[in-house]
């Protein structure tokens, strides 16, 4: 019999698939052998450290889409996962750490991060922003929007708020969220801007206009079958109700058109 | 209305109010003509894991699920090729590595680690019930997991936490089992030095290893 064992036989082990014949040998070694015995406890104990940082992963709720193609349904959109939604979706990636702290600070403070709060942080950062508030500019509003109402899995508009004194800035796409957020950004001449961002809500019976402040910046948001739409600026709130009463009108006209 | 708002009204679950599953029954065509379909509960069970070992190789829920879902595609299509009674997994992670690596090429497969601050924002739910501690450390271990070259996150992943069996894992990455066991040893064994506070191990841009 081979007594000699390898680092390999110590991952093995620790992962449960050294051959069962030597096994038993090993567990001797292992009595003999602390310094062994200390590698295979720090293999199992990183093994569990890794389990449970990825565990909370499979117990989120399937998305429509993913459980209709299990179930052998055609693919309904071209294959959108091509290098030029890569190119898109990498962008999104290296926004850096400050938005996925924010989220997680919120976790430790016993707080479920809703989507208001989410919103009006997303405003602060995106809205301050001067380099770089929208990853694509209103001139490409045809192709923002395609993009945008792809990632979420629903048609999405901007709606028009020149009537209010807004122009369109441009859009992106909400980085650290489970979900993908699309964020249209408004600017007025006085450079004042807002921005609205929506998501898709799974069963929820708010469908209510609702109104919180959160750190200063004031939201609007509300939920239209199965989207949620929040309007978020530095506005007093009889300003930004009149503006997320437009915004509603015009996206209520678009379905009706439809 | 187009098929993505349609979806959305859909109301899921088997126990509706409509008398059968419409969706299904103009797909029955397309599954005759192809072979007979793939276990439906063994498919819809995989979905999780598949979802997750997705987030680890795109870095991004969103490019997670599209890539699930072309994986899903990719099975039903070739599902001729599926020994029945053979692990269904391993068979569908195989195919979402392939998928993968061959519509992106390794150049977007690298540039996954890369951002500004060298750290990545997907953001992994902690279990819920979990003391600031644990919340603590668990940060540290996914931020190193993420800090790890791609070759051996792949393979720390699919050992330590889908818990494949190496040669699985060799099947499902193309690569010869002593392939698996050095990336997995080199993988651990950085993570362990960069949990132990070595910094000098962590930061180390021109290690990457392509064994």
């Amino acid at each position: 019999m081979d007594k000699t064992f390898t680092d390999a036989d110590a991952h093995a082990y620790a992962d449960r698939q050294l051959a069962p014949g030597r096994v038993a040998e090993f567990e001797e070694a292992m009595a003999r052998d602390p310094a062994l015995a200390a590698k295979v406890a720090e293999i199992e104990r990183q093994n569990a450290w890794l389990r449970k940082g990825l565990a909370a992963a499979l117990d989120e709720p399937l998305p429509r889409q993913l459980i209709d193609a299990a179930r052998g349904a055609p693919r309904r959109f071209p294959r959108f996962f091509a290098p030029a939604f890569a190119a898109a979706a990498t962008l999104v990636i290296g926004l850096g750490l400050g938005w996925y702290a924010r989220d997680v600070t919120l976790e430790r403070a016993g707080m479920p991060t809703s989507f208001p709060r989410e919103a009006a942080f997303a405003h602060a950062l995106y809205a301050s922003d001067s380099k770089r508030p929208v990853e694509v500019w209103a001139p490409e509003e045809k192709q923002l929007v395609a993009w945008l109402s792809k990632r979420l899995g629903l048609p999405l508009r901007a709606p028009d708020l020149n009537s209010a004194g807004y122009a369109l800035v441009g859009g992106r796409l909400v980085a650290g969220n489970e979900k993908p957020t699309a964020m249209f950004m408004y600017e007025n001449s006085a450079r004042q801007r807002l921005t609205l961002q929506a998501r898709t809500q799974n069963g929820s019976d708010e469908t209510a206009f609702r109104y919180a402040v959160e750190d200063g910046v004031g939201v609007y948001y509300w939920v239209d079958d199965r989207v949620a739409y929040a309007l978020a600026g530095n506005l007093d709130r009889a300003q930004l109700l009149a503006i997320g009463r437009l915004v509603y009108q015009q996206l209520a006209a678009a379905d009706d058109r439809r | 209305m187009n098929d993505a708002a349609l979806c959305g009204r859909v109301r899921s679950g088997a126990g509706g109010p409509h008398a059968a599953d419409p969706p299904q029954r103009t797909w029955g065509d397309v599954r005759t003509v192809a072979g007979p379909p793939l276990p439906e509960s063994d498919m819809l069970a995989a979905i999780p894991r598949l979802r997750r070992y997705a987030r680890v190789l795109t870095g991004d829920a969103t490019r997670a699920d599209d890539l699930v879902q072309e994986t899903l595609a990719r099975a039903w299509e070739k599902r001729r090729l599926w020994v029945v009674g053979s692990d269904l997994r391993a068979w569908m992670f195989t195919i979402m590595h392939n998928v993968f690596v061959n519509q992106l090429g390794l150049a977007a497969r690298d540039a996954r680690n890369v951002s500004i601050d060298g750290d990545s924002t997907l953001a992994w739910h902690l279990p819920v019930r979990a003391t600031q501690h644990v919340r603590v450390e668990l940060l540290e271990v996914l931020r190193e997991l993420d800090r790890l070259p791609t070759d051996q996150r792949e393979v720390l992943v699919l050992a330590a936490v889908e818990e494949m069996r190496y040669e699985e894992i060799a099947t499902v990455l193309g690569i010869p089992v002593g392939t698996v066991m050095s990336r997995l040893s080199r993988a651990r064994e950085r993570l362990r030095r960069a949990m132990a506070g070595g910094d000098d191990a962590a930061h180390a841009p021109l290690d990457v290893a392509r064994g």
